[in-house]
């Protein structure tokens, strides 16, 4: 048993219900195989970087598990399956972590701990981009 | 020319020695999804940022590499900055 982070992205036009029932089945993926879920987060849906699979936006999802490697090859095996998920990643930890990861900290939004005179701005043109 | 390009130069004979930001006991941990930290040793267009400018240690800067393109391939930092980008903009492969 080791500790284990995936992050994956979810498809934009996903209802947030649609979301917590993808993190229900691969966190089952993990649990029958006696790994445990020890954090899970909803980091709400985020602008990307860059395009992926034609959309700038994506539902991210962060597991955290303590658990064996065969259970988590799996996941990732049906987390490369699964049509809603655009991409993920897993890494081995060396210690759980304590506590929401920094992206909860910064409140979902990498731009919301600054001057909260550039809020208004930065969401108008995040609008424009969109439409 | 002189090596004007460093960062502080205020006083020609005399520079502080730099220490890695890693290093020491309240030291930020490096986190691929801690993008405001990486931000600081990304340039705009969103290259890394040589350690002989930053300072930082060969050990964390490999580690420091490494978070930066798992931050690049979950797209929560861009590959390539094209700041105002007018038609196309990044044409990845990704």
């Amino acid at each position: 048993m080791s500790f284990y982070e995936t992050v994956f992205i979810a498809r934009p036009d996903l209802t947030e219900a649609q979301v917590t029932g993808l993190i229900e089945t691969f966190s089952k993926v993990i649990t029958d195989q006696k790994g445990k879920i020890t954090k899970t987060e909803y980091w709400g849906l985020r602008t990307l970087a860059y395009r992926i699979n034609k959309s700038r936006k994506g539902h991210y999802v962060l597991l955290e598990s303590d658990a064996p490697s065969d259970a988590v090859i799996e996941m990732e095996r049906l987390l490369h399956l699964h049509e809603d998920i655009m991409r993920s990643l897993t890494t081995r930890l060396d210690e759980l972590t304590e506590g929401p990861s920094c992206v909860m900290d910064k409140s979902g939004d990498d731009r919301e701990d600054r001057k909260p005179r550039y809020n208004k701005d930065d969401k108008k043109t995040d609008k424009k981009e969109a439409a | 020319m002189s090596a004007a390009d460093a960062p502080t130069v205020s006083r020609p004979f005399f520079r502080r020695k730099k220490t890695c930001p890693f290093a020491g006991a309240n030291a930020p941990k490096i986190d691929w999804k801690d993008t405001k930290l990486l931000s600081r040793y990304i340039s705009e267009r969103g290259k890394m940022i040589p350690s002989r400018i930053t300072a930082v240690s060969q050990k964390k800067q490999r580690e420091l590499a490494r978070a930066v393109k798992n931050a690049r391939y979950m797209a929560l930092i861009p590959y390539v900055n094209m700041e105002i980008d007018t038609g196309g903009g990044y044409q990845g492969r990704r």
